[in-house]
């Protein structure tokens, strides 16, 4: 028998043998000490600093991979003291960890939609994992993937290169095949939670909530005040961008989880808000933002003039706007641009385009606007409506103030300002001023509303004044923004009410994670292929009907613009301990931002890469090639913040003595070495 | 062989061997006496001393360029030695090393363009009372300016020059 | 009469070689020329001493070799009055007569390089002492009741680590002598060795005597050649007389000493990073425990000692523990070498009783700041230490008082500073010579030091931020509680105490862009003082990026958008019409 002692960890008595280190026998006892430089094969090292802990008594902090335990020890493992080196540690680490955790893609998708992931599955002609990639994020990939503005392209680093990959069309691509093929991705339901959650409004906010509430159990009915689901994406999105045929199947799918559709039901007239919240456990107010807004000119109320956002319901409904001849979209963003190419198929002859700046400053997307002068739609920059001018209470004519571009703002964003006395009159036979949208508080009065009208909910929590209710997507704090920002609240959204129902409360956080800064240099050197470009239909032809304008992707187009994807985010990050603990301690990574140690990636073990930027020189992979495969090959080199591991260190030969037993990959607490197939 | 090994002489190293080898902990000692044939550690002669004394190439490699004393380039003609210790850098010492650093047209750890010399700056050479202080080759040059300091250069480069 | 010339480092550095080839040419071979080390009086350097027998007739300081002719002439004819301009003045001299010297006790009296010369001094006694009389643990008590602590700087009792590796099982011990003088500003152990190596090796011959070591290393800088070579030269000689080896002096206790010379790095000062060292590998510190008594060297106990701790040893011995402790205080007893430099008017080593205060270093026995400057702070311990502003110069040294302070007593760098030197900059240095020594091993000492250094460098660069200071203490608490040796756990004491006795200087470097001192370049203006200036032109000449403009005899000016700051305008006026702002 070996001999006892007896400590106390963090207040728990403990007896354990006598020789062992505290950090064995709090990991034997269930109490984690957090560490990046030890495995238990390997003799405690110390470099990392993670596992301080402090004893009664002593005035320095004990590492525990090394300090043995001696009877009668007090040990408190998160002392504040401790916690604040493990924290600096990982603040100075993260200060010199040169990697991204995720794709600039993904942080840049407002629903951190896995964009890597679902690449690489189409660059192996794994359509199915793709959707089921997205749909983690995203419940309506076809539609999503063709209405999207994707601020995933902005940000992808082929734009360094060449130009960014086409990512929203392959998302799209990817789910037509999975829907022609006649297969659906649905997740698995979790058991049935016994709870109901109504959602009011079945745009893009509260089909995502539906769907994840309906995932994790409990049973969904969503209110809708239009004859169909899909919100906006049905009725604010023209047919030519996304057919209704395809949204019908994405929704059919949601429906098929079990959740109840509820449609031409109004709250405040056909249903009260009171009621709703009576028949379910948890609601989710996610009704959008409706109403066009006013430009507040003279005329506006004259027959023929029209909101942007009824225009195009109008149309979805199937109804025909009476719009003339001539007709003028005032307003540059992307309801305009759907606005102007309806009215150019509803077969308006003289189509104008009016925006008080000009063409750099439109916010609509650029092939919006492509596509659009290419359908014959006449743009009219630096021209702001001054009056509609009407005759027998009907449009004839709008007086456009014309305007120059003002000094720059603080932002650099120059304002249009009047040219003095210089006027043009349009002859017109309507006006659609498509100039933003608003919220409509009817139905919701006993809610608080922002200035601008919308719900004012918990940006981390989505709880609103009333208990049990919770609000995202357009109707809530700022108010209108794309779909998948709606998705990417309701999703949050749909968590916290997850977690309302099993009676925690959550509030959410954004993860900690590691970004790069990257310069245009690192990427030189690349080979440049260029981004597929998407098949349309002519213009002469698309205009004259309501046929989708894309064509898609061949598959081989998909696989081969797939397989252009840089891979920026690290393969290693669901495993890496550096970021789950950076996480934990909610470091912030750029506190002590300075000067990183050398940096480069070699592949000279053949079989592995090591990425130096990545490395926290624990030494893991250091000791096991020497300690444990008896090798050798992997050695310090340099002294201080300039030490570096390296393979022997003639740069330009691959070492031979490796044996390709992936200690050192194995024993890597980040993403510094990757075993690589070539 | 890579594109960066000369080609050394390694039998020079054979009494080095001899003695030192087979007596454990005596790396360093070797890479000294190494360096003092050859001017420096050329990276065939790590590679043999690796081999000679049962250690791994990293291994060698990483006690090589742990310490400041070894050199894996050669150096200049002449070596300077400029100390920036704290007595040093409390009266002016800085300044000595931006004038040298002009002078020769490099910086700490470079050598000359001509080859004549290398400029090292040191920890503390132990002659606090007559800081600053450079040591160039054997010789010490104490309680210096930066003009000062130019024209012991200047001198030395005139007589190689001669 | 002979002559004795110092031939320490400084001296040599100063030209003492050069001197005495002048003397030797000079003169005949009746007269009897000798060398020895290093007195301490680097000031006064180089320095040669003339005796009559064992008495010192006259010393002579700042010898040139013009004066090799007059010295011989003096010894030759017996006139001391020719060589009286070169003779040592009284106030000079007391930088002498104010030491205790035990340590010292030879340094720049004997001869380095001759043994008898030790001998003579009483040298080796002790040693026979102990063989003879004593048993290991009588010497083991004998260094217990003198109170010696650990000289390198941590002030550990060094009967304890003695007794410690007595006690330790195996019978295979090694002894380690630490003379890997590593601090900047720091000479005191090069000293010891050039000068007195003999006396080295008798201290670590009675402490392997009384931990039960067999084997002795001397891990010596490389920065230090001269002590190399006479290191060697006494082991030598020593071994010849069986003072080392087998049997030594007839005795059972066997002992060989070995030099391994470092190879530059100061982080090898630790003592398992020079275990690391001396086993031939990288100098990184290993984890404590387990400590060197039990798994030291190669894994087996071992003990490491500082040179000057040795150095006190034989005396030790000789004169009872009792009668060194009767020096000193409470807590500390003894006496201590000081290596005192900087802007101090009396530069070299001193030896005093603990227990004075730093003023009485610094004022007395260093006579005080250089060219009528004011004295700003004092820097005791090197990298690991801290800066003493002048409200503390009553602070006795003394283990206890001065880690009261944020300083350390460190293993005795003393460096003094006057007005013009910036404090932040100061900080900076030590902090970018950590950097910079880092072994790279842990993360708080390798990335935090380096953290340190940068916040530094952007507040001397005038690029400091709002909460730069509260940031810098922050890391440096971390920093204190997460490094894995003495050489990170102690890095932030320079910025820790500077921060603590000068935050006005931080702050007006980050909310002024004022560096009071006048030494961050960035920040510093320079100016032409009209009423002083006489319109000479000369600054205007030097000036390499031609920012002075003024006609001849009138006032001059200085372009400061053009100004490089480098200084040359006002090194090269004659009138002190520059200032700094």
């Amino acid at each position: 028998m070996n001999e006892k002692i007896n400590i106390t960890i963090n207040g728990k008595a403990i007896t354990a043998d006598k020789g062992e280190t505290i950090l064995n026998i709090a990991s034997a006892n269930g109490i984690e000490i957090p560490n990046l430089c030890y495995l238990k094969h390997l003799s405690p090292y110390g470099a990392c600093g993670m596992c301080v802990v402090e004893a009664k008594g002593s005035p320095k902090l004990l590492r525990a991979c090394s300090a043995v335990a001696a009877d009668g020890m007090e040990i408190e493992t998160n002392s504040e003291r401790a916690v604040k080196t493990r924290k600096a540690a990982l603040e100075l680490l993260m200060s010199d960890h040169d990697g991204d955790c995720k794709g600039p893609c993904t942080l840049n998708c407002p629903a951190h939609t896995d964009c890597q992931g679902y690449l690489a599955k189409i660059a192996e002609n794994d359509m199915e994992g793709a959707v089921k990639i997205i749909k983690e994020k995203v419940p309506l990939p076809a539609a999503i993937g063709r209405v999207c503005p994707h601020p995933c392209e902005t940000a992808c680093r082929r734009t360094h290169v060449e130009e960014a990959l086409s990512i929203a069309a392959l998302k799209a691509f990817a789910a037509d095949e999975v829907r022609k093929s006649g297969k659906s991705v649905l997740p698995e339901i979790k058991k049935n939670s016994g709870k109901s959650v109504g959602i009011i409004g079945g745009g893009p906010a509260g089909l995502s909530a539906a769907y994840y509430l309906a995932e994790n159990g409990h049973k969904v009915t969503v209110y809708d005040k239009m004859p169909k689901m899909g919100g906006m994406l049905r009725y604010g999105i023209p047919e030519y961008r996304l057919p209704k045929a395809i949204l019908d199947c994405e929704i059919e799918e949601i429906k098929s989880l079990g959740v109840d559709f509820r449609n031409n039901v109004m709250i405040g007239k056909d249903i009260t808000l009171e009621e709703i919240r009576n028949s379910h456990d948890a609601v989710l107010i996610a009704n959008g933002a409706w109403k066009s807004t006013a430009i507040r000119c003279k005329g506006e109320d004259l027959e023929g003039v029209f909101g942007g956002i009824d225009f195009l319901r109008e149309v979805a409904l199937g109804n025909k706007p009476e719009i003339g001849e001539k007709t003028a979209i005032v307003g540059g963003g992307n309801t305009a641009m759907d606005a102007c190419r309806t009215a150019k198929r509803l077969g308006a002859n003289e189509v104008s385009v009016i925006y008080r700046r000009t063409r750099n400053e439109m916010p609509a997307e650029d092939i919006e606007i492509e596509e659009a002068t290419e359908e014959g739609v006449i743009f009219r920059f630096l021209t702001n409506p001054d009056e509609i001018i009407g005759e027998n209470g009907k449009v004839k004519a709008v007086r456009l103030q014309v305007m120059e571009l003002g000094e720059p703002d603080e932002k650099g964003r120059r304002s249009p300002v009047p040219v003095d006395g210089e006027f043009i009159t349009l002859e017109l036979d309507s006006i659609i001023i498509a100039a933003g949208q608003r919220n409509d508080s009817f139905g919701f009065e006993e809610m608080p509303v922002t200035k601008k009208g919308t719900i004012i909910a918990d940006e981390k929590s989505f709880a609103t004044s009333l208990d049990g209710v919770f609000a995202a997507g357009d109707c809530v704090n700022n108010g209108a923004s794309i779909a998948i920002e709606a998705i990417a609240k309701a999703n949050n959204a749909a968590k916290a009410i997850n977690a309302y129902l099993n009676g925690v409360e959550v509030s959410f956080r954004e993860p900690v994670l590691s970004e790069r800064e990257v310069t245009k240099e690192m990427f030189e050197g690349k080979e440049k292929q260029s981004r597929v470009k998407m098949p349309t239909r002519p213009a002469d032809e698309r205009s004259k009907d309501f046929g989708e304008v894309n064509l898609g992707l061949t598959r081989e187009e998909a696989i081969n613009e797939a397989k252009r994807c840089l891979s920026c985010g690290c393969h290693d990050y669901g495993n890496c301990k550096l970021i789950k603990y950076a996480d934990d301690y909610c470091v912030d990574c750029k506190k002590y931002a300075g000067e990183n140690h050398p940096a480069f990636t070699e592949t000279k073990l053949q079989v592995i890469e090591r990425n130096q930027n990545k490395c926290i020189l624990c030494s893991l992979c250091v000791r096991e090639c020497e300690d444990t495969a008896k090798k050798g090959i992997l050695g310090l080199v340099g002294r201080g913040f300039d030490t570096v591991i390296k393979p022997e260190f003639r740069d330009s030969e691959v070492i031979k003595d490796c044996v390709s037993c992936r200690k050192c990959v194995d024993a890597c607490p980040t993403g510094s070495l990757r075993f690589i197939q070539k | 062989m890579c594109e960066n090994c000369s080609k050394s002489d390694l039998t020079l190293l054979n009494d080095v061997l001899k003695e030192f080898a087979s007596v454990r902990g005596s790396l360093i000692t070797i890479l000294q006496k190494a360096q003092e044939i050859y001017g420096y550690l050329p990276v065939d002669v790590i590679y043999y001393l690796a081999e000679k004394t049962g250690n791994t190439p990293a291994k060698v490699m990483g006690v090589a360029t742990f310490y400041t004393q070894f050199r894996l380039t050669p150096v200049g003609k002449n070596l300077i030695m400029l100390c920036k210790g704290t007595a040093c850098h409390v009266n002016g010492a800085d300044a000595v090393e931006k004038a040298i650093c002009d002078y020769l047209e490099i910086k700490d750890g470079e050598t000359s363009a001509d080859g004549l010399f290398s400029l090292k700056t040191v920890a503390c050479l132990g002659c606090c009372s007559l800081s600053p202080v450079m040591m160039i080759n054997e010789d010490t040059y104490g309680s210096l300016t930066p003009q000062k300091a130019v024209e012991i250069l200047t001198e030395i480069k005139a007589r190689e020059e001669a | 009469m002979r002559i004795v010339i110092g031939e320490g480092s400084c001296g040599i550095a100063a030209g003492a070689l050069k001197v005495h080839s002048a003397i030797d040419a000079f003169a005949n071979s009746d007269i009897q020329i000798g060398i020895t080390g290093c007195i301490g009086m680097c000031f006064l350097e180089p320095i040669v001493d003339i005796y009559e027998e064992n008495e010192l007739k006259a010393r002579l300081v700042k010898v040139k070799e013009s004066d090799a002719q007059n010295i011989v002439n003096a010894v030759k004819e017996n006139n001391l009055s020719l060589v009286d301009y070169l003779k040592i003045s009284d106030e000079d001299n007391s930088f002498l007569t104010q030491q205790t010297r035990i340590a010292l006790r030879n340094c720049g009296i004997a001869d380095p390089e001759n043994i008898e010369s030790y001998k003579e001094k009483g040298g080796y006694e002790a040693l026979k002492k102990v063989l003879t009389s004593m048993t290991p643990e009588e010497v083991i008590e004998e260094i217990k009741t003198s109170g010696l602590a650990g000289r390198g700087g941590a002030g550990f009792p060094t009967w304890f680590k003695w007794n410690a590796a007595r006690q330790s099982d195996g019978d295979e011990k090694y002894l380690i002598c630490n003379a890997d003088e590593g601090d900047p500003g720091a000479f005191m152990d090069r000293a010891v060795i050039e000068s007195d190596p003999h006396n080295l090796i008798e201290g670590m011959l009675i402490a392997a005597y009384a931990i039960g070591a067999k084997y002795a290393y001397v891990y010596v800088r490389a920065e230090y050649p001269l002590a190399i070579v006479r290191l060697g030269k006494a082991i030598e000689d020593a071994t010849k007389e069986n003072l080392l080896g087998e049997n030594i002096l007839g005795t059972s206790f066997s002992c060989t000493l070995r030099i391994k010379a470092g190879a530059g790095a100061f982080v090898c000062g630790e003592e398992t990073a020079l275990i690391e060292s001396l086993e031939g590998k990288r100098g990184m510190p290993r984890l404590k425990p387990p400590f060197p008594a039990q798994k030291g060297y190669e894994n087996k106990p071992s003990n490491i000692n500082n040179v000057e701790t040795f150095a006190n040893v034989p005396w030790i011995i000789l004169n009872s523990g009792k009668a060194f402790a009767s020096m000193g205080t409470e807590t500390s007893k003894g006496t201590k070498v000081f290596a005192l430099t900087g802007k101090i008017r009396r530069g070299g080593l001193v030896e005093i009783p603990m227990g004075l205060t730093l003023r009485d270093v610094i004022f007395n026995i260093g006579g005080g700041i250089r060219n009528n400057k004011k004295f700003k702070a004092v820097q005791l311990g090197g990298p690991s230490g801290g800066c003493i502003p002048e409200a503390l110069l009553d602070t006795v040294i003394d283990y206890k008082a001065l880690s009261a302070t944020g300083a350390i007593m460190g293993s005795g760098g003393m460096v003094v500073m006057d007005e013009d030197t910036c404090m932040v900059n100061m900080a900076r240095f030590f902090l970018d010579f950590t950097t910079k020594e880092s072994c790279g091993k842990c993360v708080h000492c390798r990335i935090g030091t380096k953290r340190l250094f940068e916040i530094l460098t952007r507040i001397t660069d005038g690029k400091g931020k709002e909460g730069d200071i509260e940031l810098l203490e922050e890391l440096c608490d971390s920093v204190k509680s997460g490094a894995l040796c003495g050489l990170g756990q102690t890095a932030p004491n320079p910025v820790l105490t500077t921060i603590k006795y000068f935050r006005n200087e931080y702050e007006a470097h980050i909310n002024e862009g004022r560096c009071p001192a006048g030494e961050c370049a960035a920040l510093r203006k320079y100016v032409i003082d009209e009423t002083k200036c006489r319109g000479c032109t000369l600054c205007a000449k030097k000036c390499p990026v031609n920012a002075i403009s003024g006609s001849v005899k009138q006032a001059h000016k200085i372009d400061t958008n053009k100004c490089i700051k480098c200084g040359l305008c006002k090194s090269n006026c004659k009138f002190d019409a520059i200032e700094v702002k």
